[in-house]
């Protein structure tokens, strides 16, 4: 556990003096700002309104973050040589994988919890509330959420340079965010091989609309039950465990060499 | 520290490396054969693609073999446990540089779960050992290509390894830091340490290494001791042309 700890270190320690958190920071400050002045204009149900724009900023900037910061750190630890020295030590591969996903996971969890005082901060000002205990369930969720993005981009990462993984990336996650929560409506239209195939999406990628608690949030609807929220959360682990596993499968053997990614 | 062991510090049987690049296979190492005691000063010399890196990356578990097989301390060198006892410098390398020096060591040293305190001592030995002990506390980035060298090469010997394996270990360095590198490599075989390393620098090695093995286009093509392996008459510069021939 010590090794893999000091490899998530380096990754915290990269990240904050790279100040790659800052910019997304800044931005999402920027829109709240944004978000705050729209009201002037009369477009009024403000606090809600607040919410629902910053909670879904809340989920793309994170998802941003998790996909940049996971695809590129295997393949920048590889086409720099750093890899090297660091594997020449009695380190697994395995640890060096959950070192890196566990670093990146840890970073954008501590980002989207910023994010999320940020919302609250406005709101509260704008004298709204929140529910605390759903807040803290929809927070939980979406930080099992990080977890799937970041072990799928490192997985792609083992084997792709810094922006194939990333688009890879882009493209599972948006299909899943995005696609696979209406595949069921599509299904009810289609028959035969199309209907296969929708099915197999269905099944094969991961189901992020099941940690999605923002219409929950922002509709003022309460917590949803402790144990559902443990069985999506079993769920997360489950795929997350998943994808990291596939990660160790190709990168356990891999030949490579500085002049593999250069 | 270990139990004392009469195993070599490396062992390759017949190993082969061999790359396949869309139809064509490249045999990049062929059934090397090596046999390196403990406590020697061993120099590998090669035109370059001659397989010098290919054989280190299979010696430190980067690249499996195609064939044949490879211990370090008579262990796998598959398995972890066999990196251990080893210290590695790159040749040309490069390393964190948003950290300090000093951030570099302790990390290097948490790796071999090397306690905080015995840390401490021996982050301050290495940084005055490879001289400079005034950078440590500054990014690695502010570093010249020099000193970069010199604080990988204290990683390297972070966990007072028995197996240092270096390769092209003064590229990049002054008259003075070579020189220093030479003190270093003398100092780590006066205390029963082995040195495995790489050169193009002939002189450099006919100075410090007890054994000498050459090897081009994969192949072991001379092996001995230092002082017997260059035939009366000839200077290791114009044995090592006669042997590798024009590559």
């Amino acid at each position: 556990m010590t090794r893999i700890l000091t490899i998530a270190n380096t990754v915290w320690l990269e990240i904050i003096r790279k100040k790659d958190v800052y910019v997304l920071l800044i931005l999402l400050g920027t829109l709240l700002l944004i978000l705050v002045s729209l009201n002037i204009f009369g477009l009024g149900g403000a606090t809600r309104y607040v919410k629902d724009l910053g909670l879904l900023m809340s989920w793309f900037f994170s998802w941003i973050l998790a996909v940049n910061i996971s695809s590129r750190e295997i393949p920048t630890e590889e086409s720099r040589g750093t890899v090297f020295p660091l594997l020449a030590k009695p380190i697994t591969r395995a640890e060096f994988i959950c070192g890196k996903w566990m670093g990146t996971w840890s970073v954008t969890c501590v980002a989207t919890l910023l994010f999320y005082f940020i919302i609250i901060i406005v709101v509260h000002f704008k004298g709204g509330t929140f529910n605390l205990a759903a807040l803290l369930q929809a927070f939980i969720l979406h930080c099992f959420v990080l977890s799937i993005i970041c072990a799928l981009a490192i997985a792609f990462s083992t084997r792709m340079n810094n922006d194939a993984a990333a688009s890879l990336t882009y493209a599972v996650t948006a299909v899943s965010l995005l696609v696979v929560p209406r595949v069921p409506e599509f299904m009810a239209r289609e028959t035969g091989f199309s209907a296969n195939a929708l099915m197999v999406i269905y099944n094969l990628l991961p189901h992020f609309e099941v940690f999605d608690m923002r219409i929950r949030l922002v509709h003022d609807m309460g917590p949803a039950a402790w144990s559902t929220v443990i069985m999506v959360a079993c769920y997360g682990v489950l795929i997350s465990f998943i994808f990291l596993l596939a990660a160790w499968l190709a990168y356990r053997n891999k030949r490579f060499s500085r002049s593999n990614l250069m | 520290m270990y139990p004392v062991s009469m195993d070599p510090a490396i062992e390759t049987k017949d190993v082969s490396v061999v790359f396949t690049t869309g139809k064509n296979d490249f045999t990049a190492l062929d059934q090397l054969n090596l046999s390196i005691p403990c406590g020697q000063v061993f120099g590998f010399l090669g035109p370059n693609g001659a397989g010098k890196t290919t054989t280190m990356h299979v010696l430190l578990g980067f690249i499996s073999a195609t064939k044949g097989e490879a211990r370090i301390f008579g262990t796998d060198v598959r398995r972890s446990i066999a990196r251990r006892r080893i210290g590695y410098l790159p040749e040309n390398p490069d390393t964190y540089r948003f950290l300090t020096g000093r951030e570099l060591l302790t990390m290097a040293g948490r790796l071999f779960l090397i306690g905080r305190g015995q840390l401490s001592s021996r982050i301050d030995e290495l940084l005055s050992l490879v001289g400079i002990s005034e950078a440590a506390n500054r990014k690695i980035a502010t570093y010249s290509r020099g000193m970069m060298q010199r604080i990988c090469l204290a990683q390297a010997l972070i966990n007072d390894p028995d197996l240092v394996i270096l390769d092209e270990p003064t590229g990049g360095l002054d008259p003075i830091g070579r020189m220093d590198i030479r003190k270093i490599i003398s100092d780590l075989r006066a205390r029963g340490k082995t040195v495995f390393f790489s050169s193009h620098e002939l002189s450099e090695v006919e100075l410090v290494c007890d054994h000498l093995a050459i090897l081009s286009r994969g192949r072991l093509v001379a092996h001995g001791p230092a002082s017997k392996i260059v035939p009366a008459g000839e200077n290791l510069e114009k044995y090592f042309m006669k042997v590798v021939g024009n590559p």
